[in-house]
Order: structure tokens, then sequence, then C-alpha cells
């Protein structure tokens, strides 16, 4: 693992019985870079995810995120939960942001962090649950932000979000890693808007079989069985 | 209104407005982490404890606190390996807590213990050093929730949403799990053990509709849970049915009030 390399996956492989979720998956990001993970529905993709973020101990290989480095994680989009309970904006941007979970004391200024994403500053009183799919996950970048990362990673950040608003949040997502030089692991199936953005495109099916500068990728990427490995 | 003049009955007063405070604060906590089997869980952990604590002939409901940290702590542990989910556990926990309960009494040979008491409540029976205990309980688990306001809202949520990290979530978690062992403990000498979890889940049910945070979420459930023990326990003065059904019967009158009135307002 070199110096720069910000995220490690090595030979990972995991299974669920019978099926095999992921079979030797390797791969290395560099620091800054924003990395989309893409590949069909059932590829592997948020499994290995979990795996990289700690969150998923059962698996073989090597999954390690480089000391020191600040992670936060934006998980896919949950529109319609009844069950949840109210909870203002304010709160839900609070609930990432108190010392206890950032280890350190600094004022939080909200106004400027919704600014920061194209969010008005009057959502703050309303209820998170009342703002529209785009509006949260706007909210949900601020509050990642606040805790001033060194990696994000998102998980499919706007497969709830309408298309309309899509572009946007993609575009928003590219410059917010330029400006706070932030190494991104971007998870889609959205393949046509991930790929203008990204600096670097892993295609994932069980294995990762191409890794590539995303101006040289092509459907036919998307095509190939699981066995074949492009590296171009 | 004379009645109120005696001090069991200012004891029970006051016993069941710390405990209707405690449960309106960590309900909202119980329901978002959609664990609200774990307060029935914990009552009969506690049962298993007060068994202990009759065979060898100390306080029961004194027993029950250390068994209901220890097997707190044992359930976070057995959470945190997610090899098992929530309500297999919740069932695993909740009926062998019974049934060891059951044959330590066999055991200890007491003719005169009853576990209605504790299944059932008696916050008629209050005294001066339950309220005491009471009282203390409602300080730390106030100090507390005050201070891991945030952390207890995030971790209670969902663990995704954290930092992956740390371990800190994990910690947060542990103490919510002994808070609200606190509760119960505090439930199965006054509402009883069988009935805390409907003062723990119904307040929030009732108020969660109606407000747009999670502070006034618990602001509204404080103030159920206090009405709701304050008119059950007026009308037990004059009726002649257990406090804990008269407070549970106030319970659910008013989700079914609040129901009546959001159904009337969303059609207006």
């Amino acid at each position: 693992m070199k110096d720069s390399t910000v995220i490690h996956v090595s030979n990972v492989a995991k299974a669920a019985g019978e099926r095999q979720l992921l079979r030797d998956v390797s791969f290395d990001i560099e620091a800054q870079q924003l990395v989309a993970l893409i590949g069909p529905n059932g590829a592997g993709k948020s499994t290995l995810v979990k795996i990289i973020l700690g969150l998923d101990p059962h698996f073989t290989g090597e999954a390690v995120v480089r000391e020191n480095e600040r992670v936060q994680y934006i998980p896919q989009l949950v529109l319609h939960d009844h069950h949840q309970l109210p909870l203002s904006v304010h709160e839900y941007l609070k609930i990432g942001t108190t010392p206890l979970y950032r280890g350190m004391h600094s004022s939080v200024d909200f106004v400027s962090a919704l600014k920061h994403v194209g969010v008005s500053e009057t959502v703050l009183s309303q209820s998170y649950r009342s703002l529209s799919g785009g509006e949260r996950q706007r909210v949900a970048i601020a509050r990642a932000l606040l805790a001033q990362p060194t990696v994000l990673v998102l998980d499919e950040p706007l497969a709830a979000v309408d298309y309309a608003s899509r572009p946007g949040l993609y575009e928003l997502i590219r410059h917010l890693q330029t400006d706070h030089g932030l190494t991104v692991l971007l998870v889609s199936h959205d393949v046509d808007s991930v790929l203008p953005i990204s600096d670097r495109v892993l295609c994932l099916n069980v294995t990762l079989h191409t890794d590539c500068h995303p101006s040289v990728f092509s459907d036919t990427h998307l095509q190939v069985p699981s066995s074949i490995e492009h590296h171009c | 209104m004379e009645l109120l003049a005696y001090t069991f009955v200012q004891y029970a007063f006051l016993g069941g407005i710390t405990l209707a405070i405690l449960a309106g604060v960590l309900g909202p906590f119980v329901v978002q982490s959609r664990q609200s089997f774990s307060a029935d869980m914990f009552a009969h952990v506690a049962l298993a404890g007060i068994g202990a604590a009759v065979l060898f002939g100390s306080s029961p409901w004194w027993g029950a606190l250390p068994t209901l940290l220890i097997v707190s702590t044992l359930i976070w542990w057995l959470m945190q390996t997610e090899l098992y989910s929530p309500d297999a556990l919740a069932m695993f926990f909740l009926s062998g807590g019974l049934a060891l309960a059951l044959a330590l009494v066999h055991l200890a040979r007491d003719t005169v213990f009853s576990f209605e008491t504790y299944l059932f409540g008696s916050i008629l029976t209050l005294t001066s050093n339950d309220l005491v205990a009471m009282g203390a309980a409602l300080v730390v688990v106030g100090v507390v929730v005050w201070y891991l306001w945030y952390p207890l809202i995030g971790a209670t949520q969902s663990p995704r949403y954290l930092l992956p990290f740390k371990k800190t979530p994990q910690a947060v978690l542990l103490l919510y799990f002994w808070i609200l062992a606190v509760v119960v403990w505090i439930g199965i000498k006054t509402i009883g053990g069988l009935l805390i979890g409907a003062l723990l889940v119904i307040p929030v049910l009732t108020a969660r509709s109606w407000v747009h945070s999670f502070n006034k979420l618990v602001l509204s459930s404080v103030l159920v849970a206090v009405v709701s023990v304050v008119c059950g326990l007026l009308i037990a003065l004059y009726v002649d049915l257990p406090p804990s059904s008269l407070i549970i019967g106030m319970l659910i009158l008013l989700f079914a009030g609040q129901a009546g009135a959001k159904s009337l307002v969303g059609r207006g």
C-alpha cells in the first residue's frame, strides 16, 4: 500500500451460503480522487462499501482506509419511511456534528453549510421528512461536510431523487470534492451521470472487471462477463 | 380530595410523575430504535433478579437492579455481534427471564411472595426510600440524556448514519440500554413490569403526528405520560380499579382522541 493510497482493497471475497457476493476484488484509491463504483443491481457494490467502511466484518481479504482519515458515509436515501419519528433539519445536522462523534469542539455554522449546498436556511426549523428527495440529499451532504471529512463515501446517493435534480447534485458533489480536496468513492448504477464527474471508473459485477478512465469507458465494459478483467 | 392528604397517596403521585417523566423522555428513543419490545424483555429479566433476591433473602426490587444492568450489557453485546435479530433476542430473554424467575422463587419456598406486585405494580405502597431511589434515578438519567442528547438520537436512529470507524455510537447505545434498564426498574415498582412498555410507547405514538422535531416529541411525550399518570391516579382514588389499569386506560384514551382529532384535521 503506497503512502498516497487512501482506500486499499485486496482480494476481498464474500459469500452468503451458496451465493458468491464478491470474488477476488482488488483496487486502490489514491488521495483526492473521485472514483465511481458502478455495476448492475446485485453486483455487490453496497456489500463492498460496507466492508470498506468496517460495517461488515464477515469477509476474506483486506479492506482498509488509511489511518487518521476522517470518513463520512452518505447512504441511499429512504424516502417513504413512515415509521421514522419527527426530526427537524437543525436536529439532523446536530446529530452529525456533536463533539462526541467527531472528536472536536468548534462552533458550527449551519446556515453557511446549507447555503454551500444550495439549500435555504429557512428549512432549519422544518421537519427533515418534509423536504424533497433532492433537498434531503443536499442536507445530508451538508451534514457530512460539517464533520470536516477527508473521505466521502456515497452509496447510490441519488437513487431516490427525481431525474431533473440529479445533474445538479452530481455537479455539487464534484464541486465540493475539488473545493475540499476530498477523496470520494461514489457508488451508482447511473453510469451516464457519474462518468462526466469521475476521475476513474470501477465496474463491479461480483468481481472487478473494469478499472479505467471515464473517457475510455464504453457500454461494452458493462456487458463483459465477470470472469474477464479490463485495465484500460 | 381529602384522600390527597394521605402520605401514601402523595407518594403515589410523586412516584408516578417521576416515572412518567422518565418514560416520556426515554420513550421516543425506544420507539425510534424500533425496540419497543425491549421494555417487556427487561421487565422479565428483572423478574429473574427479583427471584434471585427472594432466594437469597434480600430486597426483591433492589435485587432486580444489578440483574438488569448485567443482562442489559449482555444483550447490548449480543446485538453488537449482529448474529441474532433484536426481536429474537427479546423473545429469548423474555421467556428465559420468566422461566428463571419461576424456578428461583420455587426454590426459595417463599409462600408469601407474589410476582403480581412486580408484574402489575404497587404504586400505592411506595415508601420514602423508594422515592429517594426514584429521585436519584431521575437525576442520573436526566444528566445522561441531557449531556448525550444528540448522540443518543443518532445512535438510536440507525448506526449506518454514524461514523463507522469509532466506537462512540456503540458506547452511547450501551448507556442507553443502562438508562432504559433503570427506567424499567422504576416501572416494575410503580406501574408494573408488564405495563411499563405502554408508558414508554403510547405517549410517543400519541404525540408524533403533531410535532416536527424530536425535541418537541420528547416534551409532548412527557406531557402525555404525566397527564395520564395524574388522571389515572385521581380516578383510582374514587373508582375501585387498579391504578395501573386506569393509567394505561388514560393513555389509550388520549391516543384515540388525538387519532380522531388528526382524522378531522386531515379531512378539514
